[in-house]
């Protein structure tokens, strides 16, 4: 199994975690979830959303469950069972609960727990990568915040989640940017200066990847709009694709979506400049600013 | 080349299935359930093929004292890439990156990074077309073909038909290469199951892929003119078991073997 330190991922992925290996024991065996369902007297529809990490676990339903599935080992059932446990347990992010609509959290955590984050950006500069005057004037720009202490602390959260890239076994980020977010000045000339500055010095971290979709490429697969492809350290968990939203987001996850997503996000790498390019684009984007 | 087609299977992204990738297509994923339909073991088969390639390397770097390497047909980054073996043992190792898909290529410059004291290159080009390969610029900035180079070609031969003229590439891929450079090759073979194999090459050619089982003899020959270290071709397997962490069980249907050029 994978780790699940606390720092690993909060509860959402923790229940994909542990739904994705009783779905494993459960159909190893060839039982149905009806029959899984009896045994701890529920749904098969119960049984469902577990095994995808939509609700949460109650001890004596996994322990039940386990014996079903012949799990015998102390210890496997020991380190399910505190996984499971800590699944419950909310993720940093619960401090800025406030300023963060329930579809972002839900992203924050998979992006934590993630080992690979694909993203393409058509507008922004992508989250991970923000200078704070940049996610100020984004967020001032889209008058999502009334308060100056709201925007402040959308700010710091965005900020917070930014530490995800230095800390210890960062995941890779994996960035396609189009030119048009490299030259729009958010925040005018001086701070927009100061994010491609930023960019320039992403590229030299060892779990940075960064690409330019130039104009030149012309017309590309991505330009209906941004996502994210999250790829786990568990084998047994799918891709996600998180798609964002005005006033809600999108988690996709079957493997026909993912599949078509995929392939957008391998053509725009195919198309983009090689990431060994990247610093002299930036910095001539800079020059041109 | 350069255009990414995900309709059709392709092998780089078969292997990534095999081995628990995820960078695959349904095209991909189907012909590879129908290889393992007739070839049940081919997941074990994949991975003694990647322990073969780490230990063929470490034997490079450790006992020959080899510090650059032209690796066709990279495939999509997993684990044990030739350079992170290389590296461990040499930091200053260099190693030039070939494959025929743009995925591999896109992924190999974006997941793939050298220690400070090596290099890395990647060139989008084809076995088929040796001359493509040595004439790219990038060989000549990575590698200094005056000094003994490792030619890694693993799971590769069974992709080039006689038509292709195996021999031909060979020789003129090693008559670029400075003496004291080795030959590092695989090539899948019927001589132990030639039903499943002969199976494998139906449903890899319908989809597209050329495969070509070899004899022991006809694999024999591609190192001709080369010293075939110890302990010469052999199953993968059998090749310097020491070198690498202990082997799956099972029967293998390839053979591999080093060799060095005079």
């Amino acid at each position: 199994m994978a780790e699940f330190g606390s720092d690993r991922g909060g509860p959402t992925v923790q229940r994909m975690l542990v739904g994705a290996k009783l779905r494993r024991l459960r159909t190893d065996l060839g039982l149905t979830r009806e029959q899984a369902a009896d045994h701890i007297r529920a749904s098969a529809w119960k049984i469902h959303r577990l095994e995808n990490g939509q609700v949460g676990f109650k001890d004596r339903d996994l322990r039940d469950l386990l014996d079903l599935y012949q799990v015998e080992d102390p210890q496997e059932v020991a380190d399910t069972l505190a996984m499971a446990r800590e699944a419950n347990h909310p993720g940093w992010w619960q401090h800025y609960g406030d300023v963060l609509p329930a579809w972002f959290r839900a992203y924050v955590d998979l992006e934590s727990a993630a080992s690979l984050i694909r993203t393409y950006e058509g507008q922004f500069v992508p989250g991970l990568l923000q200078t704070d005057d940049y996610i100020r004037a984004v967020v001032q720009g889209a008058h999502l915040e009334r308060s100056g202490e709201e925007v402040g602390r959308r700010v710091r959260l965005r900020m917070a989640r930014q530490t995800l890239l230095t800390r210890e076994q960062p995941p890779r980020l994996w960035a396609v940017v189009d030119e048009a977010a490299l030259r729009r000045p958010v925040g005018g000339r001086e701070v927009m200066r100061g994010q491609l500055e930023r960019l320039i010095d992403a590229t030299k971290l060892a779990n940075v990847t960064l690409q330019v979709l130039p104009f030149a490429a012309g017309a590309h697969p991505a330009m209906v709009g941004s996502f994210s492809i999250l790829r786990f350290p568990d084998q047994e968990l799918p891709d996600v694709v998180y798609l964002e939203h005005l006033t809600s987001a999108s988690y996709l996850s079957k493997t026909e979506e993912v599949d078509r997503y995929l392939h957008v996000m391998e053509s725009i790498c195919v198309r983009a400049a090689p990431p060994d390019r990247t610093a002299e684009l930036l910095g001539r984007i800079l020059d041109e600013l | 080349m350069n255009e990414l087609n995900t309709d059709v299977p392709q092998s780089a992204r078969v292997y990534d299935y095999w081995l628990g990738g995820k960078d695959n297509f349904p095209a991909d994923r189907a012909m590879a359930e129908a290889i393992a339909q007739q070839v049940p073991s081919i997941r074990a088969q994949v991975r003694a093929q990647r322990a073969f390639m780490g230990r063929a390397v470490r034997f490079l770097v450790a006992e020959a004292g080899v510090r650059q390497f032209l690796d066709i047909g990279t495939g999509i980054p997993s684990a044990g890439n030739v350079h992170e073996v290389a590296q461990e043992l040499a930091p200053e190792s260099r190693v030039v990156y070939v494959d025929n898909d743009p995925i591999v290529l896109t992924h190999s410059r974006a997941l793939l990074s050298s220690t400070p004291g090596g290099q890395l290159a990647f060139i989008l080009a084809d076995l088929r077309q040796p001359e493509s390969i040595l004439d790219d610029p990038a060989v000549a900035r990575t590698l200094d073909l005056g000094q003994p180079v490792g030619l890694v070609l693993v799971g590769i031969m069974h992709h080039l038909r006689d038509d292709d003229d195996p021999q031909g590439i060979l020789a003129t891929l090693l008559d670029a290469l400075a003496p004291g450079s080795y030959l590092v090759l695989t090539q899948s073979t019927p001589d132990f199951d030639p039903e499943a194999m002969r199976g494998l090459a139906e449903v890899s050619e319908r989809g597209g892929i050329p495969n070509v089982p070899r004899s022991f003899a006809d694999t024999e020959r591609f190192f001709s003119g080369l010293e075939l270290v110890e302990p010469g071709l052999v199953p993968l397997p059998d090749w310097r078991p020491d070198l690498g962490p202990a082997q799956e069980g099972g029967q293998s249907y390839a053979y591999g073997g080093i060799a060095r050029k005079r």
